[in-house]
């Protein structure tokens, strides 16, 4: 059935759409076409724009210039409800059902069959149970959405869009949280829907799984789209070529010292269920250690637990050759391990905070007597720090919430400088954040590690860590998969590493 | 800029402009008698919402208050009319002994709920609820339904039991004499701005002031930057019931008695008082000032609608619709706000939701 449609018009054509974020150009100038009853898959790495692209889409942000078409006829979605509208269903990667609702009402949500206001429930019984039959589902559609695994929320929401009768379903990492004979089952199921002539947008970095349900692929990288075609047309090979691309190089910061000082921090089989298990590394002073991997391979969670803010369940930790178990992170401070959150907004600053305020947080205790804070040290000390990461301008008093995200990336990093740590976990550290600021928390990372801190770097960002790091470690699936020393690390056998199949080999 | 828009400017505009106009239009408002039985009136109400908005700029709640009041008063009665305590300490001993009382039971109520909001993490809008209903029926255990306080004439320590209320009256209905004012300045105000000035002080200067912004600002946050969430949160509901105490302290010895059912409802008029001095539920928002003017408000309003004969019900109405206006403006503020930060095109926030 492909075949045949093919030639016809696209059933959805995005044409040089581009989407600008303070700081961040996360589409630029983009072209995507879904054509009826073919899979799309939609490939990139984290931060290459595919999320922003499903948003344009679904009506959810609207593009800065570009245009969309359903059908040949232009089109402009101001709000989700458009696109609805239009025939788009986009399905997140958090699911959007309402947990104490039954599968059959959240299927009909915002539709629900009904006369004179009274909810017709026999025929929304029979539409649920028409829409999920023809899924294959087995399960009743009586049950309250947060009894069902995550597949079967997925077939709700599958489910949703065909009672809405939707033409183009996207799927945003759907099988990210999914078993493999779930997996199966979706891919049983997204064929079904191509067979009624729905287009599918299908978003995934797993390769393999591109691989088996695409018939066509668009790669993405730094929001601009450097691949689109057929499936055939391009091989593994190529593909990753694509996705990690070469137009990013960073400078790469050697070491001051040309050998690492001592080990700070070691840990030894590290686990925690359903996270990650039998974790060892090694953390030295003057080194920086990249953390490589996908999203959801772990890493977040091994620098949580050594930060103290969630328990292991087995492993055992030393801090300067001593025992080392924090129980919270007050008390990993207390040891100068800290760790530096993906999320600045949500867990890195409080922004309604000012700057100064913010970044005295962890240490307030050294400027207080009697509990009353001395109002001229506290100042003091929070302007060498803010000089010290180079925040432009120093404005203390300014709150949090009103700087950009690289200057709140420099006040999270002054706020640790200040708390003299010894071993910093920095998770995504200029994400979100322009390159010219990059490269500037680049230096200042380097420089913390020449000062004789132990440095770990989480990134998805495959150039930045080979830029960064003296010494790579790459997860997947919840275990090391592979050391790397600067010297040996390419980005072809770092992403090798980190994709579940062997497939990148 | 820890107080809403509001707070910092159409509150104190407001509560100007109200008392200008009712001092215009209504006979006898100016006079210093009348501005000083404001001040009396409020008092009450502005020690519970200077406690109250200790919890709620750590995005809690505090139901529990207006029961404390009268959990904590019935309990300061008894200890101020207790035969055993008069005979030990004297009159003055037992007015010390019950306000001591009366302040260290609501602090212990504030413990409670605290820790269960801390250590168990329920929703404090529950826990607090619960402890409504829970304080108000011990103070009805405690005394039998029935006020505590003035003393049976046939009773052998009634002259003693009379000083001692007479006592604990110079403080909850006392009056310091001050030149050019007759009826004297009212003891309840004066603890009143001493508390304002006290909180002001805590919130702004003192690292526990601190982390009551940052828990209520960003608790996830605060707990990775080493701030013990919990003990400011045990502190914060203790505060609370402690305030309550004390408000329960000056009820009981203005009143000469401390009834069961006193403080019904007073939970939500220092909320309200909270609410319009720019508090904001969802937290890391407000301050003592605000506080301050917000129970100012209500109380000039009362007092002005008072004078000119205006029914209680139609105060009542009058109240909501301020409550109602002061977050509207508040609103109205923000969204001024955030057009001046799109017309510089800084773009307030710099939103990198990408992929």
């Amino acid at each position: 059935m492909p075949a045949s449609s093919a030639s016809a018009t696209p059933l959805l054509a995005v044409t040089g759409i581009t989407k600008r974020f303070p700081g961040v150009l996360a589409l630029n100038a983009v072209d995507f076409t879904v054509r009826a009853g073919r899979v799309h898959a939609l490939v990139g790495e984290n931060g290459a724009g595919k999320s922003t692209l499903l948003k344009v889409v679904a009506g959810a942000e609207r593009p800065d210039a570009g245009t969309l078409a359903v059908d040949g006829r232009p089109v402009r979605f101001a709000a989700p409800r458009d696109a609805l509208r239009a025939g788009i269903t986009v399905i997140y990667q958090e699911l959007s059902l309402v947990p104490a609702l039954s599968a059959d009402a959240n299927i009909f949500l915002g539709m629900e069959p009904s006369r004179h206001g009274v909810l017709d429930r026999r025929a929304t019984a029979r539409g649920a149970a028409d829409a999920l039959r023809a899924l294959g589902a087995d399960f009743d559609p009586a049950t309250a959405a947060r009894d069902l695994s995550v597949a079967e929320q997925q077939l709700v929401e599958l489910a949703r869009a065909l009672a809405r009768d939707a033409r183009l379903i996207a799927l945003d990492e759907p099988t990210a949280a999914l078993s493999h004979p779930e997996t199966e089952r979706l891919f049983t199921q997204i064929r079904e829907l191509c067979g009624r002539g729905i287009g599918v947008v299908f978003v995934s970095h797993r390769l393999e799984e591109v691989r088996r349900i695409a018939d066509d692929i668009t790669v993405l990288r730094d929001g601009r789209c450097v691949f689109t075609g057929p499936a055939a047309a391009v091989d593994d090979a190529a593909l990753i070529r694509h996705m990690v691309g070469r137009d990013i190089e960073y400078v790469r910061l050697h070491p001051a010292a040309s050998t690492p000082g001592p080990v700070l921090l070691e840990g030894r089989n590290l686990t925690r269920h359903r996270a990650f298990t039998n974790v060892s590394l090694v953390l030295r002073r003057g080194e920086i250690v990249g953390l490589a991997g996908l999203v959801g391979a772990g890493r977040t969670e091994v620098a949580r637990c050594i930060a103290g803010v969630d328990p292991l369940d087995a492993g055992s930790m030393l801090l300067s050759g001593a025992a080392y178990h924090p129980s919270s992170p007050r008390e990993a401070i207390g040891r100068r391990v800290v760790y530096l959150p993906e999320n600045r907004k949500t867990q890195g600053l409080v922004l309604g905070l000012s700057v100064r305020e913010n970044v005295t947080l962890p240490t307030l205790a050294r400027f207080a007597r009697w509990g009353v804070v001395r109002a001229e040290r506290e100042r003091t000390a929070a302007t060498q720090q803010v000089r010290a990461v180079d925040l432009r301008p120093p404005a203390l008093e300014r709150e949090a919430g009103t700087l950009s995200g690289g200057n709140q990336q420099k006040v999270v990093l002054a706020k640790w400088l200040l708390a003299e740590a010894d071993v910093l976990l920095f998770d995504e550290p200029t994400r979100g954040v322009d390159i010219a600021t990059k490269t500037e928390l680049h230096r200042v990372i380097r420089s913390l590690a020449d000062a004789g801190k132990a440095v770990l770097v989480i990134s998805s960002e495959l150039p930045e860590v080979l830029a960064l790091a003296d010494r790579i470690l790459v997860m997947c699936e919840g275990r090391i998969s592979g050391e790397l020393s600067a010297a040996e690390a390419t980005a072809e056998r770092v992403l090798a590493l980190a994709l579940p199949a062997s497939h990148a080999a | 800029m820890k107080t809403r828009a509001a707070a910092r400017f159409g509150v104190p505009l407001a509560l100007a402009g109200l008392v200008v106009v009712a001092g215009v239009f209504i006979p006898g408002f100016m006079s210093r008698a009348n501005l000083a039985t404001i001040l009396l009136h409020v008092s009450i109400n502005g020690i519970l919402a200077l406690g109250s908005i200790f919890v709620i700029i750590t995005a809690g709640i505090d139901l529990s208050v207006g029961s404390v009041v009268g959990l904590a008063g019935v309990l300061a009665a008894s200890a101020l009319t207790s035969s055993t305590v008069l005979r030990l300490f004297g009159p003055a001993g037992a007015a010390v002994l019950a306000a001591l009382v009366g302040i260290g039971a609501g602090a212990l109520v504030g413990l409670v709920n605290g820790s269960i909001v801390a250590r168990l993490g329920v929703a404090p809008f529950i826990v607090t609820l619960a402890m409504m209903t829970a304080a108000r029926g011990a103070a009805r255990l405690v005394t039998g339904g029935v006020p505590i306080g003035f003393p049976d004439p046939g009773d052998p320590l009634y002259a003693r039991k009379i000083a001692a209320l007479d006592a604990l009256h110079a403080v909850g209905g006392g009056r310091i004499p001050v030149p050019g004012l007759p009826t004297g300045f009212p003891v309840p105000a004066i603890v009143m701005l001493a508390l304002v000035a006290l909180a002001g002080f805590v919130l702004t200067r003192t690292r526990f002031g601190r982390h009551v912004y940052a828990v209520g600002g960003n608790e996830e946050a605060s707990r990775l930057s080493g701030v013990s969430v919990g003990w400011v949160k045990l502190g914060v509901y203790a505060i609370a019931g402690a305030s309550a105490g004390l408000a329960a302290v000056l009820l009981v010895g203005q009143l000469r008695s401390g009834g069961p059912d006193a403080g019904m409802l007073y939970e939500l008029n220092a909320i309200a008082a909270a609410v319009i001095g720019g508090t904001s539920l969802f937290g890391g928002i407000g301050t003592a000032w605000g506080a301050l003017t917000g129970a100012l408000l209500i109380g000039v309003l009362n007092n002005g609608l008072d004078l000119i004969g205006v029914q209680a019900f139609w105060q009542e109405i009058a109240k909501g619709i301020i409550i109602l206006l002061a977050v509207l403006f508040d609103v109205w503020m923000k969204r001024m706000d955030a057009r001046r930060w799109r017309e510089k095109g800084a773009g307030g926030d710099d939103g990198a939701s990408t992929s």
